[in-house]
């Protein structure tokens, strides 16, 4: 089947068969190398994307379930100041994660700080806790929301630097 | 990112491809022992085939690597899932649903699945000795105990499944896989090939985190690999799913340790009586080191005039078995830990008590070895530890609502326990190539700072750390120093990098690099070239001599570490929740970078005690699919302090240190909990459960 989507700002048309997953499909393609279907069942959190502007796993979603939907993926926000500002945070606060996980927590953080701008860390740690993957320090990555949070109020309200 | 910065993100095996690559998916044994087998090919589609011994002995490819491990088992299986053959294909979907229908004849046999009583003919490696008359101090001793503790099997949850992609390089084969010894992946594909070493090339992937489980399997993932393209003659990737990869990769070895003490009224040990077996599944080329770094450790941190030990490595007909987080430390640390938490029980005394009375001082030894001439900070790390973690206080109280509540009817019961232990910056092999790090260091014309070494294939975090070492000696920003790819054709040929035992050796070899480039800097023309690398040491060789226990102490990095526990006695699941740690690991380089980094290693050495003993038969739930089973909500309170101690110049490794202590102490602080000692572990909540119902 053909299914018309909408991916990253292009009309696509994508060739799937009945049973395909989303990730797959997307993976297949369109080369979106972001995506890392491993755990195929929703537990590891490494195929997040946005679709219709709420974050979903997409190695839950049926290929056909995305027809006529909006999906974003990692790469279309990559070089926006939201995701610099969190990469910034990540490194300042000595939270880098793993290759395996880092697009997972980018957009589980980017989800959290759209919805909450100022997250409290039992916010955090429940966002993050989608993503399960335990190469990093989680007191360093609450460290790291909160100073990504603080950056993109700061750059949202246009206040300096104190 | 500029291009020498590019060059430093290793990439991810999953997310490669080569024209024209084909995919490769394992056929594997369904029993666990045949002495014979047939496979009937199956019919495959066009573009796909089916690659079994046969097909590989035709091309004139040996079959065996190391001394006696098959990559493809030729008459007779040893273990279920042991590989048959391939299939290879262009879609890897269909490779896989192809291997998982090939058709199998097995003429079965008795499987050896049994390890504690074994027959010499399982024995992989063996090593004994003893010190002091044993019989006559058990003789007088009035105060005997006897206990047994085990160790189940762990499993490392890899970042990535286990995988490797051969691919023609015009006059060379390249491999690409995630392994902590791309030397030996070189070695082993170059062995299969019967080439010379510079005819393949290791391009590695990034890691993840391996704790120690990818030090030798992914070279023989590699040479699977190597053959399916020397036969096809196209690039093919062999990638493990993720339930494969589970079932089928080495885990971290199960082992039982039967400790027999006797001491004296005081609770000071006069024997020690201790057998170690250690259950390596079919296969382990480290036996010999998982074994002598268990006999090290139990034999490191107590002091104690007889000693009598014997170690094996026992054979069994499931997957190989090898290290996690250390390499045979952790079976060792918490078998005499919680033995000394026995005593302690048996003779009324504190577990701090005990363990303060017996630890190894300075001007003292074990196995009459030259004594210690440093103190070694146990008593200084213990006093610390007792003190951040309020443990006297928890303790006593602990014990007494034990007492005024026996039934636990406020439904929770707490326990709390300190251990501690050390990891040694060295390794027991005889092999050259275990030892052998280099770096080569260049101060180019840019003013940037290039090291190259085959140790980069490193974390994150840990080039951070090297980073900072750098950094701090030339003055220069971090920014400015790069690592050089870590392929076999640019670096060194390098020993394996462990959890932190290379790192540290590599962060030392770092510093005299640019100690070097520091001295020509403002003398010599850019660029500056500086290069070192390590001599291979002398083997200390616990099977030399019997007086060799505390050599190994001297390259050490010390650890207390405290952890309180509460079961709920309902579901009998168990929750940490404190942990607390003091560390001398001498000079700490980067102190955030260090507590980030224990911290992480806390939680994963937490996550594997609440874990589940694997079972080589199969899978009963979809929990391997998830990395921990602590959610982030639920994680402890953690407490880390460094001290300093009379070694403090020099930087040692600390990331193994969790993986150490962490289990004993967790254990002791169940079994304080618990009123009665389950000596094993991991221990679920079912389990756990029926340990309440009797008490």
């Amino acid at each position: 089947m053909i299914i018309d989507l909408n991916v990253n700002g292009e009309p696509k048309h994508l060739q799937a068969r009945s049973g395909d997953r989303l990730v797959d499909v997307l993976r297949d393609e369109l080369s979106l190398s972001s995506l890392l279907p491993d755990c195929l069942s929703g537990k590891c959190g490494r195929c997040f994307i946005f679709m219709d502007g709420r974050l979903v796993l997409s190695c839950l979603v049926p290929a056909f379930k995305a027809k006529g939907s909006t999906i974003q993926s990692y790469e279309a926000f990559k070089d926006m100041p939201d995701v610099k500002e969190i990469i910034l945070a990540m490194e300042k606060a000595e939270a880098l994660p793993c290759a395996f996980c880092r697009t997972g927590k980018i957009m589980a953080i980017l989800d959290l700080l759209g919805r909450s701008p100022l997250p409290e860390e039992k916010e955090i740690l429940k966002q993050l806790d989608m993503v399960a993957c335990s190469c990093t320090d989680p007191v360093s990555l609450v460290k790291a929301v909160g100073m990504a949070a603080e950056m993109r109020n700061k750059r949202k309200f246009n206040r300096a630097d104190k | 990112m500029t291009e020498k910065n590019a060059s430093e993100a290793l990439p991810l095996l999953s997310s490669m491809q080569f024209p024209g690559m084909l995919y490769a998916s394992t056929i594997r044994s369904t029993v666990v022992r045949a002495k014979n087998f047939k496979i009937t090919r199956p019919k495959l589609p066009a573009g796909y085939r089916c690659l079994i011994a046969s097909d590989i002995m035709e091309e004139d490819i040996p079959l065996i690597f190391g001394d006696d491990f098959y990559l493809f088992a030729e008459k007779t299986v040893s273990y279920k899932g042991e590989a048959l053959g391939l299939i290879t294909g262009p879609d890897a979907a269909i490779c896989d649903e192809l291997a998982g229908s090939v058709a199998v004849e097995y003429e079965e046999e008795e499987p050896q699945l049994e390890w504690e009583s074994f027959s010499s003919s399982q024995i992989g490696y063996k090593y004994a000795i003893d010190y002091g008359d044993i019989d006559l101090a058990f003789e007088k001793s009035q105060h005997i105990e006897r206990a047994v503790y085990r160790n189940g099997i762990f499993d490392h949850h890899y970042s990535e499944p286990m995988g490797a992609i051969a691919n023609w390089e015009y006059d060379k084969m390249a491999i690409y896989c995630a392994s902590q010894w791309p030397s030996d992946v070189r070695r082993s594909v170059a062995a299969i090939m019967r080439v010379p070493e510079t005819d393949i090339v290791v391009r590695p992937t990034d890691l993840g985190r391996s704790l120690d489980g990818r030090l030798w399997f992914p070279s023989i993932v590699a040479c699977q690999a190597a053959i399916a393209a020397k036969v096809c003659k196209k690039p093919v990737k062999l990638l493990y799913t993720r339930k494969e990869d589970f079932l089928r990769t080495p885990k971290q070895a199960r082992s039982a340790v039967t400790i027999k003490s006797a001491t004296n009224e005081q609770g000071k040990l006069q024997a020690l009586d201790i057998k170690i077996i250690i259950n390596i599944g079919i296969y382990n080329p480290l036996a010999r080191e998982l074994v002598h770094q268990a006999a090290a450790a139990i034999t490191g941190i107590y002091a104690c005039p007889s000693i009598r030990l014997e170690a094996y490595a026992i054979k069994s007909n499931i997957i190989p078995l090898g290290a996690m987080g250390s390499i045979g430390a952790t079976h060792a640390f918490f078998s005499i830990e919680s033995h000394l938490n026995h005593l302690a029980k048996t003779l009324g005394k504190t577990p701090a008590e005990i363990k303060t009375l017996n630890m190894l001082a300075k001007g003292s030894s074990n196995f009459g070895s030259k004594p210690l001439d440093y103190e070694i900070p146990f008593a200084k790390i213990h006093k610390k530890l007792e003190k951040i973690s309020d443990y006297r206080r928890k303790y006593a109280s602990y014990e007494l609502v034990k007492k005024r509540d026996p039934g636990c009817r406020e439904g929770i019961v707490r326990g709390i326990a300190l251990t501690v232990g050390y990891q040694t910056g060295q390794t027991f092999s005889n092999q050259p190539s275990m030892n052998a790090y280099s770096v080569e260091t260049t101060l180019d014309r840019d003013l940037d700072l290039i090291i190259n070494t085959q140790a980069s294939i490193g974390s994150e975090s840990l080039k951070a750390m090297w980073k900072t070492t750098a950094s701090a000696l030339l003055s220069i920003p971090p920014e400015t120093i790069h690592f050089s790819p870590p392929d076999t054709d640019r670096t060194n040929p390098c020993g394996p990098l462990t959890l932190s035992r290379g790192a540290s050796t590599v962060n030392k070899l770092i510093e005299r690099t640019c100690k070097a480039i520091q001295k020509k800097r403002f003398r010599e023309s850019l660029p500056i070239v500086a290069k070192v690398q390590t001599r291979s040491p002398k083997n200390p060789g616990l099977d030399k001599s019997p007086a060799q226990g505390n050599i190994f102490l001297d390259s050490a990095s010390w650890c207390g570490t405290a952890v309180e526990v509460e079961i709920d006695t309902i579901s009998g699941e168990p929750k940490p929740l404190a942990v607390w740690m003091v560390v001398d690991a001498g000079r700490i380089v980067s102190k955030e970078k260090a507590l980030s980094s224990l911290r992480s290693s806390i939680i994963a050495a937490l996550n594997l005690c609440t874990g589940a003993d694997f079972n080589p038969e199969g899978i009963e739930s979809e929990e391997y699919l998830r990395d921990r089973n602590l959610s982030l909500l639920d994680l402890p309170t953690i407490g880390i302090e460094f001290i300093e101690s009379e070694k403090t110049s020099v930087a040692r490794g600390l990331g193994e240190l969790p993986f150490i202590t962490v289990p004993a102490a967790f254990y002791s602080a169940l079994t304080q909990a618990l009123g009665v000692e389950p000596r094993q572990l991991p221990l679920q909540g079912s389990e756990i459960l029926k340990l309440l119902e009797t008490t």
